[in-house]
């Protein structure tokens, strides 16, 4: 495999939050715990989760939005951690985000036209004229009318909005975009139209994506390699395919099987989804998923689970698959849906 | 199983031409157009449209919690335990409301009151609708908390909604719509807030109270996963008509109307690989511009002539069932007679 | 596949017009008040041509007269035209009220969104600074500054501008925090941009129209204080004609001429009144609640 365009090794970031009243104490939330991934050039990553698993924390960890706490993020061979004003301004082109709230990510008091002209001027890239002609060119690929940076943020609709997050995140060329839940506020006709203009993109500039999203079908529409989060770890990573056709780990299969499909014929009872995501401050001793798991056993309970390798591809954190153990009832991989 | 259209069959809530519109501008415009349906005992209907297609308004009409200000609605009828809740005057209104007909909102954390014990809040339906003393209305609240299946129910039963989970909340709405045994839920997104783990465990908990009790429910939502998952008959709205009406299996079978098929054409599957996904071009028209005619003619690949100029009636498919749908080209037309006439 | 057929046809205006076009038209009030103050600035810039006096000007003869035709509004214990002192005395007033109160949005704006813009330690430290400020009453702190540095028109202005500060920073430090949250200023540190950057273009803007509104309501207090501290002897010093002043006057001889200290009242009574009107309609009009954009 070729040199990944991006690397995390172990990254941490905590949160100390002052909780309690009337004596506050402060404890720490393990928002991110040791995540490590590499991300291919031309390539979609997904990393997938329930509210609080840390998925958000993590884009916004690997672009310095957020400071990162112990671990490594390498861009290119460049450890972004380390690096200082000059050379994170040039990072800065390299990568880019999209929110997932049309309505909070633009300026209201600023013409569109401006706030797309503003990052080339910024970086020096080029001249006004030069960048308002770059600006119509970026208005025109995602979608819109060439001269509609006139206009202000609120006379367009969440779906042109979030074409316009897209054409910012465009403005300086980016290698890498972050995509955090992009669609999840969008109706489905205007989500299928993001999506497709995601992917056209993605082919036509060769751009990377971590696509952040708690929406299964999303992922496998637009992702080839995923992991998915639990409490501030990764407990599966693999490519997209394979971990929808065979989950590993059973929180994995959880999250499969409480994915509503649009199909009445597949009905299911959603028998085996019990029990919540514990809260990320007190997470529970041993495997973090231990006290939802249908297969928990006693060393569960006790030892967190190594990540492991279990072919050249896949790799899971549970001890279903350490030495010696068989994995998963087949019944239960293979399961009923599609 | 239920008899969509079977006539022996009294429907417990029967809506019949309801028209909703506001004042915007000094103008009325309809959000919900003259759309009618009747929903049996014990059966689930789905309204499914996205934003702005009036499936929530279709909701709070029935319930006369549209505000008066500068909203309207008229309906032939909404006829409910022999009751034209259309007409009846605001004091016999807040007799149904929470107590025949109840309502679970989307937002379960602004939904309850912060500062009251949420066993309170349940037992407060059942206080002020049954007249329960005090030691019954906590006798059933709590036994209502265990029915949504709240862990250890006796112990939270004082506790404040902060102390509760997204997913509890929403469990504890649940047991309040409940209190009153309604004949009729109105569900409005009730598990849109919620992670997909917690979505499937109240999607669950919902048929499983459709099955214990004789609850009709409305249940309102976007995502059509969640349709497939739980509904008996689903309604799909565009713009404030209902464009599709069908038993489950039929909808997703033979989805008809050309919105309703570009919808499930346009959603990226879990169980499936997805090569293209089919986009519907355009957005849904602003309440103050709507086009004449078919309000889904500009973004329709099927769309004809006559599309643009008359909004065609729902008409049920001669196919047998109870399938109806509302478009010129995919309806049981004869649109050279309609041609015909409407050139005369 | 896309969706452009529905980008509005309008011309595209500056979401500040749209408020204050709001503004005066959801309230007919606003423009009654907007009105007024404007008329009253006028005369007071015109109060040379306007007077039909010299303000300072004693008529030994005419003392604590009526209204009449000679002079419309009477004179006062040294025979000076009421009118004329009333014109003259709405420039003092105006030019101390507006100075203080510009200087204060200016310096107030600037530590509340330094402080709500980097939050921790400076935001504790700046607000620490404020609420001391802020725990005197007006009167009070104009009073303690006037008697430390003497009466005398800039010390007018530094003194309400000092009571002004506090509410300014705490108008400009709300909005701030709430924008901060916003994921645009996060887009714009993804796209690198420094913090002055953020903070000018992309904050300022969003907490201009609170600030201005604010501006309005404390513009009315300001005259209020100027008129109380010249009232307690600590304004202008005579014989220059102050509102404040020219009751303290009339409150002299108030039994022989009572228009002496009414029309000073009245003119104040005027701007407050307008000033409130104004301000009222502004904040309704960038009041979240209904307000159209986020």
């Amino acid at each position: 495999m070729s040199e990944p365009l991006l690397s995390v090794k172990n990254l941490k970031k905590f949160f100390q939050v002052r909780k309690g009243f009337p004596n506050p104490k402060t404890v720490t939330v393990r928002a991110l715990d040791g995540i490590s991934f590499e991300v291919q050039r031309g390539q979609a990553f997904a990393l997938v989760g329930e509210s609080g698993c840390g998925k958000s924390t993590a884009g916004r960890t690997i672009l310095r939005l957020l400071e990162p706490d112990e671990g490594t993020i390498e861009f290119d061979g460049q450890d972004i951690g380390k690096a200082d004003a000059k050379q994170m301004r040039a990072l800065r082109k390299r990568a880019q985000i999209i929110f997932q709230d049309p309505f909070s990510s633009l300026n209201p008091r600023m013409r569109v036209g401006t706030a797309l002209a503003e990052p080339l001027l910024v970086h020096g890239l080029m001249g006004k004229k030069e960048a308002d002609e770059r600006v119509r060119d970026l208005l025109e690929e995602v979608g819109l009318p060439r001269d509609a940076g006139v206009r202000f943020p609120h006379e367009f609709s969440g779906g042109q909005r979030q074409r316009l997050g897209i054409a910012r995140a465009l403005t300086l060329n980016p290698e890498l975009i972050i995509a955090d839940e992009p669609v999840s506020a969008l109706d489905v006709s205007i989500q299928s139209q993001i999506l497709t203009l995601l992917r056209d993109l993605q082919q036509r500039l060769n751009l990377s994506f971590i696509f952040i999203s708690h929406d299964l079908g999303v992922v496998r529409y637009f992702c080839q390699v995923m992991a998915v989060m639990y409490l501030g770890k990764i407990i599966e990573k693999g490519p997209v395919p394979k971990i929808f056709d065979e989950p590993l780990h059973p929180y994995t299969v959880m999250l499969r099987d409480a994915s509503p499909v649009p199909d009445p014929t597949a009905r299911k009872a959603f028998e085996r989804i019990e029990g919540e995501v514990p809260s990320a401050v007190n997470p529970p001793s041993g495997c973090h998923f231990h006290p939802r798991c249908p297969h928990v056993m006693d060393v569960c309970r006790k030892v967190y689970p190594d990540f492991i390798a279990v072919d050249a591809e896949r790799s899971v954190a549970c001890h279903l698959y350490a030495d010696g153990r068989g994995g998963l009832p087949v019944a239960e991989t293979a399961a009923a849906i599609g | 199983m239920i008899h969509p259209g079977n006539p022996r069959v009294e429907p417990v809530l029967d809506v019949s031409n309801l028209t909703t519109s506001f004042r915007i501008g000094g103008e009325w415009h309809a959000a919900v157009r003259g759309i009618s349906f009747a929903l049996q005992p014990n059966e689930t209907l789905a309204l499914v449209g996205e934003s702005g297609c009036g499936k929530s308004m279709t909701a709070l009409s029935i319930l006369g919690l549209v505000p008066k200000t500068n909203g309207r609605v008229e309906a032939d009828h909404i006829r409910y335990e022999g009751k034209d809740l259309s007409r009846l005057p605001d004091e016999e209104m807040r007799k149904i409301r929470g107590n025949g007909i109840s309502m679970i909102f989307q937002e379960p954390m602004t939904s309850l009151n912060p500062v009251l014990p949420v066993g309170f809040q349940v037992m407060e339906a059942l206080r002020y609708h049954q007249k329960m003393s005090r030691g019954d209305g906590e006798k059933r609240a709590l036994e209502l908390l265990e029915l949504v299946k709240i862990p250890s129910a006796k112990s939270r039963f004082k506790e404040y909604p902060h102390q509760f989970s997204g997913g509890m909340r929403q469990r504890v709405m649940i047991a309040m719509a409940l209190a009153c045994r309604p004949k009729v839920i109105l569900a409005d997104e009730p598990t849109t807030a919620l992670d997909v783990t917690i979505q499937a465990q109240i999607l669950s908990l919902l048929n499983e109270l459709k099955a214990e009790t004789d609850m009709s429910m409305i249940f309102i939502t976007h995502n059509l996963g969640v349709v497939a998952a739980l509904a008996d008959r689903v309604a799909v709205m565009y713009a404030g008509d209902i464009v599709e009406i069908a038993s489950v299996n039929d909808l997703f079978a033979r989805p008809t109307h050309p919105y309703t098929e570009a919808l499930l054409r346009s959603v990226p599957r879990s169980d499936r690989d997805t090569k293209t996904l089919y986009s519907i071009p355009g957005a849904v028209p602003p309440l103050t511009r709507m086009p004449e005619g078919c309000r889904f003619a500009a973004r329709c690949e099927l769309a004809i002539d006559i599309c643009r100029r008359q909004n065609p009636p729902l008409e049920t498919l001669p196919a047998g069932g109870a399938h109806s749908v509302r478009c010129w080209v995919r309806g049981d037309h004869d649109l050279t007679a309609m041609k015909e006439h409407a050139d005369v | 596949m896309t969706d452009h057929v529905d980008v509005l046809p309008e011309a595209s205006r500056h979401p500040f017009i749209d408020q204050l076009q709001k503004a005066f038209r959801n309230n007919k009030l606003t423009g009654v008040g907007a009105v007024i103050f404007v008329l009253i600035i006028l005369v007071a810039i015109a109060a040379p041509l306007l007077a039909p006096h010299d303000p300072l000007q004693q008529h030994i003869i005419a003392r604590l007269k009526g209204p009449s035709a000679e002079y419309w509004f009477g004179t006062d214990a040294y025979g000076r035209d009421i009118l004329s002192r009333l014109l003259y005395g709405a420039r003092v007033s105006l030019v101390i009220s507006l100075t203080a109160i510009g200087l204060a949005m200016v310096i107030g704006s600037i530590i509340g969104i330094i402080a709500g813009y980097f939050g921790g330690m400076i935001d504790l430290a700046l607000m620490q600074v404020m609420d001391v400020l802020l725990a005197f009453p007006a009167l009070i702190l104009g009073l303690i500054v006037v008697a430390m540095l003497g009466p005398s028109m800039e010390n007018l202005i530094i003194a309400i501008a000092l009571t002004a500060i506090p509410p300014f920073a705490r108008t400009a430090r709300a909005p701030t925090i709430a924008v901060k949250e916003r994921d645009y200023i996060e887009a714009c540190r993804a796209l690198g941009f420094g913090h002055p950057r953020i903070i000018v273009r992309h904050i300022f803007p969003n907490v201009l129209s609170e600030v201005l509104v604010m501006g309005s309501l404390w513009l009315a207090t300001a005259i209020r204080v100027e008129a109380s501290l010249s009232f307690i002897g600590l304004g202008v010093k005579p014989p220059t004609a102050s509102w404040g002043g020219m009751i303290r006057e009339g409150f002299e001889n108030i039994l022989d001429n009572v228009w002496l200290s009414v029309c000073p009242s009245m003119a104040i009574l005027l701007v407050v009144f307008s000033l409130n009107l104004l301000g009222d309609g502004l904040r309704d009009a960038i009041d979240p609640k209904t307000r159209s954009d986020s």
